[in-house]
């Protein structure tokens, strides 16, 4: 969750995301992160807009207003980073929290694992 | 569409704004509906799986569904899909914590007072927030006070606009065609070799080729009941068997049809040639107190005073043992059957005996002709609508009890 982390991940979704692969989505989403390593709380906030990343927002404290709000723990997000865990396991037990309409949240799923995959991509250290 | 060129439109905006009204007289800040009536009456929709609406004290209502449902239910209603939410077993998106997270955004501080709906029905889907729901929604709202306050829907909902009836008035018509399908059928030695089961499928046939969406009926959709399962004491519920007609019999065949959420509920009664004179005896009372109920149906009168009136005829005639003393049952969009007005009697929930119906009222004129001893009885169920004067039956498949060679 470091800055440098932010940049790649902006760098590698503009690169091999094409707005065609996100199905030229407008949405936006905001990853809450509860316990992080240095025991604050961090955000990550994606917002697309006809499949192109518009923004890619990491922050502390609560969140800009987002169509879709995820929170878990961040060991959570660790977990599904590492593929340890799948986001919807993660979901159906309760580790992670979607504030959001869950109709349109589903359209939006296979789009969201997309994103993922690119992102369980970069090196990081946990 | 509007109001002006759809015989089958309803104002649901209107009814939403006229719930909201009633809201703020009884200091309601936010109403939580779960009856699959609450949902028709609201949603224009129909909601099969557990689901709720919740409607604030101003704006448009919003409607939660099992997420599998919910878009096609945001498709079938009138409103948009950013106020159709599906709820599922995912952190944050369970029925629960969905929609008490929905109730305290609505409301200022979580605090307010949230109607619910609670009660007993003998109607199995009716949808009353179960004790467990209640329980959960109490613990999850700490700031609400939860009251009773389905009257505030049942109230708005007893006199039926032009729309409401337009729309039984359609499934009405299919069931016509169901029933025509199953004379047509039966005549001429097409009876030989039927099963209960089979009538109630050419009747769906038809029916559905007419456009009917469903036999809706909880009662296994359309009940046929032929031979002894025609007079079972006080049976005016006869899912359809596989029982085969016979010869010398009785057969009684009630459809249902829906149209739009109004409902088509009509029963027709044959006889099975040969035909005995006793059994033409039974079969003329029962057209007869037909006849005279629906002659005496309006507005201003009460189930109690109906049924003293008709039973004193069925005396005089001498067959008041095989009359069941009740002659309607309740009937609103998809979801309301059996309550009649507010259902605010002796008996909670049941029907009040003295209730004075209003011209506008739909009820369904409903009467069950049964003796066991000698295997026969009839069924007459019919939707009417109350006027000042008189009733108006809503299928118009000819009144007789049928004699099929």
């Amino acid at each position: 969750m470091s800055p440098e982390w932010r940049d790649e991940a902006e760098k590698r979704l503009r690169t091999e995301l094409s707005a065609e692969r996100m199905n030229f989505v407008t949405s936006s989403m905001s990853n809450v992160y509860l316990n992080c390593p240095d025991g604050g709380s961090r955000y990550l906030v994606f917002r697309f807009e006809n499949g192109e990343l518009a923004e890619l927002l990491l922050g502390q404290g609560e969140p800009p207003t987002a169509e879709f709000k995820i929170t878990g723990q961040y060991e959570t997000f660790a977990r599904i980073t590492r593929a340890e865990l799948s986001s919807h396991r993660a979901l159906m037990t309760g580790k992670l929290k979607l504030k959001g309409n869950m109709v349109k949240a589903l359209k939006l799923a296979a789009i969201a694992d997309r994103m993922n995959k690119v992102l369980s991509k970069i090196p990081a250290s946990y | 569409m509007d109001k002006s060129d759809d015989p089958y439109f309803i104002d649901f905006p209107g009814r939403i704004r006229a719930i909201q009204l009633e809201m703020a007289k009884q200091g309601i800040d936010a109403y939580l509906g779960s009856r699959l009536r609450t949902l028709s009456w609201t949603l224009d929709a129909f909601a099969p799986w557990r689901s709720f609406v919740v409607i604030p004290a101003e704006g448009l209502p919003t409607a939660f569904t099992f997420v599998i449902d919910a878009a096609r239910l945001a498709d079938d209603s009138w409103l948009d899909e950013d106020h159709v939410m599906g709820f599922a077993p995912m952190g944050g998106q369970d029925q629960i914590e969905l929609i008490a997270d929905f109730i305290k955004e609505l409301l200022p501080g979580g605090k307010g007072r949230l109607g619910i709906e609670s009660g007993m029905s003998n109607y199995l889907p009716e949808g009353n927030l179960t004790h467990y729901e209640y329980e959960r929604y109490a613990r999850a709202l700490p700031g609400c006070e939860l009251v009773n306050a389905h009257t505030i829907i049942d109230r708005l909902a007893t006199i039926k606009d032009a729309g409401t009836i337009n729309r039984f008035r359609e499934a009405s018509r299919m069931v016509d065609i169901g029933h025509q399908a199953v004379l047509d059928a039966l005549q001429d030695g097409g009876w030989k070799g039927k099963t209960e089961t089979e009538i109630a499928g050419l009747a769906a046939y038809a029916m559905r080729k007419a456009g009917s969406e469903w036999e809706w009926s909880f009662t296994g959709g359309n009940e046929i009941a032929s031979g002894y399962r025609t007079g079972l004491v006080g049976g005016a519920c006869t899912p359809a068997s596989r029982r085969e007609l016979r010869e010398g019999e009785p057969l009684m065949v009630d459809l249902h049809a829906m149209f739009k959420l109004g409902l088509g509920d009509h029963a027709h009664n044959y006889l099975i040639a040969p035909v005995t004179e006793r059994q033409r005896w039974h079969a003329d009372n029962f057209i007869d107190i037909v006849k005279r109920t629906l002659q005496t149906y309006r507005a201003g009168i009460t189930p109690s005073g109906l049924a003293e009136q008709m039973i004193g005829f069925a005396d005089e005639r001498g067959f008041a043992d095989y009359m069941v003393p009740g002659f309607e049952h309740g009937i609103g969009l998809m979801g309301d059957e059996w309550r009649i007005g507010l259902n605010d009697g002796p008996f909670p929930y049941w029907t009040n005996p003295d209730h004075v119906y209003c011209a506008g009222e739909l009820i369904i004129c409903a009467m069950q002709y049964a003796c066991p001893d000698e295997g026969i009885g009839f069924r007459y169920e019919n939707p009417i609508v109350l006027h000042e004067d008189h009733c108006e039956p809503l299928s118009a498949f000819p009144l007789r009890v049928d004699e099929i060679h």
